[in-house]
């Protein structure tokens, strides 16, 4: 059944205070990111529980809920609507978000925030790419020939190509700035009067704007290579961020008459003044220093080895959409792009590990979260697998660490490599050049993941329930006392004694009302009926239970067992807590009752036992 | 109406097998008995609520009476309360 968007959205209104208490919303590729005034107010088991939310967590000082892709922007526009917020731009929820943020993420988070939005346009030229490539590899089929080729090429290639207007329209949107004039910086920063940054090798002009002083040898002041940034990631964006502030700046200083022009005019002067002499040399040489570094890094067994364990790491910081620079630099410098297989073992494995979560588990709700995602994960999106499962329960985003960690080292002494970037897990079968040995890694990770997350995993009891009396001890069912109001079940397993048995002259003699003594050979108590808890003694060895007819029970473990002061007893129920026949209400210890010489006979009495007719114990 | 005031002395105050034994002295009379302890009150002769009030040493109790034979039920519980509690 498909989910109804403006339910979900008015109950995640309800469990966070209402409208009044979001400061901005904003949502990703598949979670729906709300800034909160007062996070008391939020409901967070009940949010959990809303149909369509597959799981929260907070981070970066925002509530983030997961709710998956293609839905998540369905509820956020019904969500604006019911809360009456205003669209607010990702600016705003940055801005009210950023003085919780220590300062890395802030230098870290907007890379991903930037990336997400554009991933659709990534994605499907990257798989267009790896299915165009891989038909020209069928040997015998002369695709690569066709004119077919040529043209699904440039269709599939378009997206990376011209990444930096993608990169710079996304950033506009991210930093506040206008998505036009970012887009006109990001043209401008692979225009075609420009040589091709990859073709760099082959030689290019160079502007010098205030003539030939020297800085260093190879450094003119006011220097412009005539290079464009083909496959560039971070000048780009730190172009645009410079652009954003720019016209922001503006915008509150430029007396509105003549804001309308002077305002773009001199943001994009300025801005391309500043990128080509001063940020585009400058990260474009740090760009190549960091790539360096990772590629050092996975070059090496023992690093790839490193990295696979730490990959869901950066994923979780929305580091890892900075990888396809690296992939792309692999592509670039040798061909092959060995980075994929290390990321498609971490990935890989955080799918093994949600998998067996997902198979494991007995709560509904888990499986119907776990199983898709695991799925999502095994296609190469592991965000709702991370996010949603394997971090939620850590253990299993450890055990898919470590499932990772082998899978790359296999990778990496393998050497196996792909052709392309953008996907991992399956679809990275239409880019591998090695199919089987990389079937050989996803077993390993996946495999290694699953079983570890088999073995040290467990399910969580639900909160309210008792804990598990060790051994586990079936209610008992028979009758032990009975009359005209109804029966009372035995509360305890073991040997029932009459009542003039029980070792004390007090509840012996009936004074107390009548009833019996069960001498347990479990420390477990059971509700003799359905009814409702009217005490617990403070020294906890006692429990008062009104049931059907108004029977008012007590059940007293122990003879003189006050004196134990609550050592040895655990009530798992309180006063006022409506219980049902057979349920556990509280644990003991005979060994301590043992310890303290006193008898463990549990007293069972009718209290009222007066008013009825027809009382039969035993 | 009768009212007695009393403070349990008893190191374990008013426990369930004690109090059984006041519900027991209680069920004696017809008087409507009424156990007042801070902002809680329950009738004497339920034994489960009496144990609810959790009466612990040096607590202060209110018991009033009620009835016909309130003299000679006050009495009878008030000497009870001294000499048991």
């Amino acid at each position: 059944m498909a989910l109804d968007y403006r339910k979900c959205a008015q109950e995640i209104a309800d469990n966070i205070g209402g409208g009044a208490n979001v400061v901005s919303a904003a949502h990703c590729a598949t979670r729906l990111r709300l800034v909160i005034a007062d996070n008391g107010k939020v409901n967070k088991e009940a949010l959990e529980n809303v149909d369509g939310v597959k799981g929260m967590f907070e981070s970066n000082g925002q509530l983030q809920l997961i709710i998956g892709t293609g839905t998540v922007n369905k509820v956020y526009d019904e969500f604006l609507s019911i809360t009456g917020a205003s669209a607010a731009s990702k600016e705003d929820v940055k801005a009210a978000a950023a003085a919780k943020q220590p300062w890395y993420i802030r230098l870290l988070k907007p890379i991903g925030d930037v990336f997400v939005p554009i991933l659709p346009a990534i994605v499907a030229s990257g798989l267009m790419m790896g299915l165009v490539e891989a038909l020209a590899k069928i040997p015998g089929l002369g695709f690569g020939e066709t004119d077919w080729f040529a043209f699904l090429d440039m269709a599939a290639n378009t997206a990376f190509a011209y990444l930096p207007v993608i990169v710079a329209v996304s950033a506009a949107r991210v930093f506040g700035g206008n998505i036009f004039l970012g887009a006109v910086i990001g043209l401008m920063m692979i225009h075609s009067a420009l040589t091709n940054g990859w073709n760099a090798a082959n030689g290019y002009d160079v502007w010098y704007l205030f003539g030939h002083i020297k800085i260093t040898d190879s450094y003119t002041l006011g220097q412009i290579n005539q290079l464009g940034y083909q496959g560039h990631v971070i000048p780009v964006m730190l172009a645009v961020l410079f652009m954003s502030k720019i016209e922001g700046w503006l915008h509150k200083h430029v007396p509105e008459m003549i804001d309308l022009f002077v305002t773009p005019l001199t943001t994009v002067l300025v801005t391309a003044l500043v990128t080509f002499t001063i940020i585009g040399p400058i990260f474009s040489g740090l760009e190549t220093m960091v790539l360096a570094g990772a590629e050092k890094l996975v070059a090496n067994p023992i690093g790839s080895c490193l990295m696979g364990a730490l990959y869901p790491a950066t994923v979780v910081m929305g580091l890892h959409h900075m990888y396809n620079v690296i992939e792309a630099g692999m592509l670039a410098s040798k061909g092959l792009n060995t980075w994929m297989p290390i990321a498609s073992a971490a990935n890989f494995a955080q799918f093994g590990a949600c998998l067996a979560v997902g198979l494991k588990c007995k709560n509904q709700k888990t499986k119907a979260v776990a199983i898709p995602s695991s799925l999502s994960a095994a296609l190469g999106i592991t965000e709702p697998a991370i996010f949603g499962v394997n971090m939620r329960f850590f253990k299993p985003f450890a055990a898919g660490m470590a499932g990772g960690a082998v899978g790359a080292l296999v990778a990496a002494f393998m050497g196996i490599g792909a052709s392309a970037y953008g996907v991992t897990g399956i679809p990275g079968y239409l880019t591998i050049n090695n199919a089987l040995l990389y079937t050989i890694v996803l077993a390993i990770s996946g495999g290694l993941a699953f079983v570890i997350t088999n073995v040290i995993w467990h399910e969580e009891e639900p909160k309210k329930a008792a804990p598990a009396p060790a051994p586990a001890v079936a209610a008992p069912t028979n009758a032990v006392i009975k009359c005209s109001a109804g029966e009372v079940i035995a509360p305890a397993v073991g040997t029932v004694i009459p009542r003039e048995e029980i070792p004390d002259a007090t509840f012996a003699s009936g004074v107390l009302g009548d009833g019996v003594g069960i001498n347990p050979t479990e420390g477990v108590i059971f509700a003799p009926y359905d009814g409702t808890i009217s005490s617990v003694a403070e020294s906890k060895h006692a429990i008062g239970i009104t049931g059907p007819g108004d029977m008012e029970l007590l059940i007293h473990v122990g003879v003189d067992t006050v004196a134990m002061n609550g050592d040895g007893f655990a009530p798992t129920v309180a006063e006022g807590d409506q219980v049902k026949k057979g349920q556990v209400i509280m644990t003991f210890d005979r060994a301590k009752i043992a310890k303290a010489n006193h008898p463990d006979c549990v007293v069972v009495l009718l209290t009222n036992s007066d008013d009825y007719d027809g009382v039969v114990c035993g | 109406m009768k009212e007695i005031n009393f403070t349990v002395t008893d190191p374990l105050g008013i426990h369930a097998r004690p109090a059984g034994i006041l519900v027991k002295e209680a069920k004696k009379f017809t008087s409507k008995i009424t156990v007042i302890k801070g902002d809680k009150s329950c009738d004497m002769r339920k034994l489960l609520a009496l144990m609810g009030l959790a009466v612990k040493q040096n607590d202060s109790i209110v018991v009033q009476v009620e009835g016909a034979d309130e003299d000679a039920c006050a009495a009878a519980i008030e000497a009870f309360l001294k000499e048991n509690f």
